[in-house]
């Protein structure tokens, strides 16, 4: 076995030779559990619903990952492949391999579930080989879903091999290392993926709840108009103390979705305002010009890089009006707030969820195929940004 | 008693068994105890020439009036079949057949290397024994699963009513390994895909699955009906060839992420070599049953797993009443037998995702051999091997079976043998030649994720 690589088998469970091997101690250690079951006259069912491959570079997001999809196995039971893989170390032809363990972790909510996980330990470089370790492990017939926590690695074989499996690819901008160069290639494997596999970024559902909101708004008949009028718009996101360049992926999502949906055109990047913020000019479909601000401020209690407020501007020829939404962090809720000709017209205040990534990713296991309103929006992100 | 051209001491020989049995039986420790008084009744005479086929008898004679077997006898022809014809007319010249007791042979695949040639060793073999005292083995019709193709369609009241035209969509059947070659290039080479596989398991399975309902369960009316439905096999040759079968040979590429070698580059396999080690078929069973549903199969070395299965594919409901995006995950009903690994059955159904709003996915339901009865099925051989000491010849091969098989496959494997072009080129560890997913695509299907 190569050197360095120790792999927690309380974790992870025995490393098995193979794939007959791991298949022959996944049907053992079922067997014990629902022999252990019938004792207690808790019968444990076989269910899978789909394959989750879950690909990660270092151990830490990999647990992570392992411990969310183990949440999550009531709602989405699995076999779930966690691929480990430390890419680009340098290491000796002889050290290049790739290793199996298996285990059925039972987690608290889904006792009478029996969920299947497995790690696919790589080590050196194995981008020629590293699919053909884990077609073997797929369950037959169930939808193949890819989560890459980190950056897709465009060009590398493994990749692209595991793409050609997969029915959705699940990835997290938030976690890209430069999401200005990443976002526009998810933007092109999405398109080149036609419809054979959806692509979807947590950061995108992380903006159901503002979508939800900004849309309500127009719900209302006598606001509608203002829709077509908008003048400006203005999105915050949270950075921490020091101001460290955060890219503002999420809130570049936002307004590239209010583009799609309202056939804005990008016209010009006019600045990159202040501290990672940018500024620019888009023109509605009646040609009028909107300035779109995206502002970086600190907040406690915020992720890097989320959403914390929306503001729109708009006129309907006879009043200026605003609709605003603020996140406040403590306690987790949101005020809607709109203003007719500077006058606080209406007001509400909501529950605010900060889902956590393991919510977010049940929320994307229950959709199958493409989700043409992300691809629209991050198609407008790429053209704007 | 076991016998082979090389000399070996009863003690030699009862060694050699007892490291085998010891290494690969299914039951581990062995029991020291059981194997020595199962020792005591083994024997070896080695059969070179006329002289040991005489002993060969002597002992057998002496063996069955120390211990009362009334001369009953199971010949087992573990040989390669080019020994067959020396073999079954030596039993018959030294008179091994007992006076008395009953006789039987077994014999292993590949029964011929054609239709004539099957059709010859057949004649061999009938100057010694009648057909209804021929063993030929199939081990795949030994497998748990594959008899209970049987069970599943003809006990169950669900399942006959939708086996038909009516709500099947088409029928895949598919036998992968991951091995390459290993060996048996010699073999092989001759062999290829089409008669390794095709010609028996694939056809077998094929034949299980498609076939009439028997009167009963016995040897005569299993194989009759058996024999009935590769009769209703349409042949292809000719312009079909091209349109309904597709081969391939594997290049070098990687199983379970470990390098392994292009088929070419195995030892004694010519590196020129135009033999396929995959092959994808689209055939039709002309009959009431079946008419116009196409059955793809499709088997093949060095492919991602190890998987034999049969799906029924059903048609999709005849009004959608949900809408295309809660539709998304939908895939039609599936029935799937599983032969290996897992000996299982699965149906894939659509389930509402537990969502507000409808959206569905496809599911399995599964039974799984292992879990549910809690012991591990008997091996293929076991149960074969018992069937023959009792004489139960259902789970065996019976001539016209075989012969319908190479009718099946002869002119297939004649065009290709005339065709210009090699076999189509797929790396190892894929599933197959990009020839083979043109084959069922172009009928909008698609294969199976096995």
């Amino acid at each position: 076995m190569a050197e360095g690589v120790v792999v927690d088998t309380v974790f992870w469970g025995a490393r098995a030779e193979g794939v007959a091997a791991l298949e022959r101690e996944l049907a053992r250690l079922r067997r014990v559990q629902s022999a252990h079951a019938r004792e207690l006259v808790r019968p444990i069912a076989r269910a899978s619903v789909l394959n989750l491959i879950v690909y990660a570079d270092r151990e830490e997001h990999a647990r992570r990952a392992a411990r969310s999809v183990s949440d999550l196995a009531l709602r989405h039971p699995s076999r779930a492949i966690v691929v480990l893989a430390d890419r680009g170390r340098e290491r000796e032809e002889s050290e290049r391999h790739i290793e199996m363990h298996c285990q059925l972790p039972i987690s608290d909510g889904a006792r009478q579930v029996c969920y299947e996980q497995i790690l696919v330990r790589a080590t050196g470089d194995v981008d020629d080989r590293l699919a053909s370790a884990i077609i073997p492990l797929l369950v037959p017939d169930l939808p193949v879903f890819l989560w890459w926590t980190g950056t897709p690695p465009v060009g590398s074989r493994s990749f692209a091999d595991l793409l050609r499996l997969t029915d959705r690819l699940i990835v997290d901008s938030a976690d890209f290392a430069r999401p200005e160069v990443t976002l526009p290639i998810i933007a092109r494997i999405s398109e080149a993926a036609h419809g054979r596999f959806g692509v979807t970024d947590l950061n995108w559902t992380r903006l159901t709840p503002w979508r939800e909101i900004a849309t309500a708004f127009f719900d209302v008949p006598s606001w509608r108009l203002f829709l077509d009028g908008i003048t400006g718009l203005r999105v915050g996101f949270a950075v921490d103390m020091d101001g460290r360049d955060i890219h503002p992926s999420q809130a570049l999502l936002l307004v590239g979705w209010l583009a799609s949906r309202l056939g804005w055109r990008p016209l010009e990047t006019l600045a990159p305002s202040e501290a990672g913020g940018l500024l620019f000019a888009i023109a509605r479909p009646d040609g009028a010009r909107i300035m779109v601000r995206v502002r970086p401020r600190f907040e406690r209690g915020l992720n890097d890089g989320d959403i914390r407020g929306i503001r729109i501007q708009a006129t309907d020829g006879r009043q200026q009006a605003e609709f605003v939404v603020r996140r406040e962090p403590s306690p987790r809720h949101q005020t809607a707030t709109v203003f007719l000709d500077g006058e606080r017209h209406w007001e509400r205040t909501m529950p605010m969820p900060s889902p956590a990534v393991v919510e977010l990713i049940g929320e994307e296991l229950s959709i199958l195929g493409s989700d043409r309103t992300y691809e629209a929006a991050l198609g407008a992100l790429v053209e704007l940004a | 008693m076991g016998t082979a051209r090389k000399p070996l001491s009863h003690e030699q020989y009862r060694e050699e068994l007892h490291g085998a049995v010891a290494q690969y039986s299914r039951t581990k420790p062995l029991n020291e105890e059981v194997w020595r008084s199962f020792a005591e009744h083994l024997h070896f005479v080695a059969t070179a020439d006329d002289a040991g086929y005489d002993e060969l008898r002597r002992t057998l004679d002496q063996l069955d009036f120390a211990l009362g077997t009334h001369a009953n006898r199971l010949f087992y022809l573990a040989t390669p079949p080019p020994a067959y014809e020396q073999i079954v007319k030596a039993i018959g010249e030294h008179h091994l057949r007992g006076e008395t007791g009953w006789a039987r042979i077994v014999v292993e695949k590949p029964f011929g290397h054609d239709r004539d040639s099957a059709l010859a060793l057949n004649e061999v073999v009938h100057t010694v024994f009648r057909e209804d005292e021929v063993f030929r083995i199939d081990h795949y019709l030994g497998k748990e699963t594959v008899q209970n193709i049987l069970v599943m369609r003809f006990s169950n009241g669900i399942f006959e009513p939708i086996w038909n035209r009516q709500y099947v969509d088409h029928i895949q059947i598919t036998v992968a390994e991951t091995i390459g070659v290993e060996e048996r290039a010699g073999y092989y080479e001759q062999a290829g895909a089409m008669r390794d596989i095709v010609q028996n398991h694939l056809l077998q399975l094929l034949a299980l699955v498609s076939m009439e309902p028997p009167a009963a369960f016995d040897d005569k009316a299993v194989r009759d009906e058996k024999v009935k439905v590769m009769r209703a096999l349409r042949r292809i040759a000719g312009d079909d060839l091209a349109t309904n079968a597709v081969r391939g040979q594997y290049r070098r590429g990687f199983i379970e992420g470990v390098p392994v070698p292009g088929y070419r580059e195995e030892k004694g396999v010519a590196p020129d070599s135009r033999t396929e080690t995959y092959v994808a078929l689209k055939l039709w069973v002309d009959n009431w049953r079946w008419e116009g549903i196409p059955f793809y199969l499709r088997t093949g070395k060095r492919l991602p797993k190890q998987s034999t299965e049969i799906a029924i594919q059903f048609r999709v409901a005849p009004h959608q009443l949900f809408s295309r995006e809660a539709l998304a995950g939908l895939e039609p009903n599936a029935l799937v037998l599983r032969i290996q690994p897992d000996e299982g059955i699965s149906l894939r159904f659509g389930a509402k995702v537990p969502v507000q709003g409808i959206r569905i996915r496809a599911v399995n339901m599964d039974f799984d051999y292992g879990a549910s009865f809690m012991v591990d099925a008997p091996d293929a051989y076991e149960t074969l091997i018992l069937d023959a000491l009792r004489g139960d010849a259902t789970l065996f091969t019976r001539h016209d079976e075989v012969d319908q098989q190479w009718a099946f496959v002869d002119p297939i494997i004649k065009g290709w043998s005339e065709a210009p072009g090699e076999p189509a080129s797929y790396e190892a560890g894929t599933w197959g030649p990009g020839e083979a997913d043109e084959l069922i695509e172009r009928d909008g299907r698609k294969w199976r994720k096995a």
